[in-house]
């Protein structure tokens, strides 16, 4: 049996650890409140939401103020989910590297491109999956992603970037 | 500069502590700054300073502290630090 920290038990074969199953799974969640975007978008307008959307989200969130902040909010959680995937170590990815995109059915999907997709390629994430929600005052998000075997920069990045908010 | 900088946090900053309890090289992430607050803080920064921060700027350490802002102020406006 193994000394490291195991959560999973089994009857028929040895105790495992959870980083001997699931090395290549990482998540990220974030929270926003409502409040906080429209407030943004009511003080810097276009301004705020040019720097950190892209143009298929804002045409996502249209409607009355509360439903556009309610729609924003839950888009900059999932980017902010996403970045806490990419552990980022000192540059952070241009905000809109990340994209929210909206299946005309409804569910939601991320597209990185540039930088952002290059951090990914690097840490060897191969899939990500987004949820988005919101209800009254709070936006929420939560990413998903599959890393491929020999992820080589994660672990070193995440330990150099440890400390200030929680992730 | 400095005091510039101080009324810009206390107003976007959304600090869960008052800006004159934190020195110029607190961390402001560790006092409760999110990065959605930092986002606003760097409009205000932009909009009290007239200029726009460049990408390779936007990294969580230039807002990490009033020092670090304060720096990263210099390097841009060319205003020197008093």
């Amino acid at each position: 049996m193994t000394d490291a920290p195991s959560v999973l038990s089994s009857t028929t074969g040895p105790i495992r650890t959870v980083d001997e199953n699931f090395c290549g799974l990482r998540v990220g969640t974030d929270l926003v409140p409502v409040e906080h975007v429209a407030a943004s978008v009511a003080r810097f307008g276009h301004r705020y939401v040019g720097r950190i959307y892209t143009e298929h989200e804002v045409a996502c969130c249209q409607g009355s103020p509360s439903v556009v902040a309610a729609g924003l909010a839950a888009r900059f959680a999932a980017k902010e989910a996403m970045v806490k995937v990419l552990r980022p170590v000192g540059h952070q990815p241009d905000w809109r590297s990340i994209e929210v995109r909206r299946d005309p059915a409804g569910w939601c999907s991320l597209a990185l491109s540039g930088e952002a997709a290059r951090m990914a390629d690097e840490q060897g994430i191969r899939e990500v999956a987004v949820s988005l929600t919101h209800e009254g005052a709070m936006a929420a998000a939560v990413v998903v992603a599959l890393c491929a075997e020999g992820d080589t920069h994660a672990d070193a990045d995440a330990d150099a970037d440890a400390g200030h908010e929680e992730r | 500069m400095e005091e510039e900088i101080r009324q810009i946090l206390e107003e976007h900053g959304r600090l869960p502590v008052p800006m004159a309890d934190l020195d110029n090289n607190a961390d402001l992430y560790e006092a409760g700054m999110t990065s959605h607050a930092s986002v606003n803080v760097m409009l205000a920064l932009e909009d009290g300073f007239d200029f726009e921060f460049p990408e390779s700027m936007l990294r969580k350490s230039t807002f990490e502290s009033v020092s670090a802002i304060e720096a990263a102020l210099t390097s841009l406006v060319g205003t020197p630090v008093e």
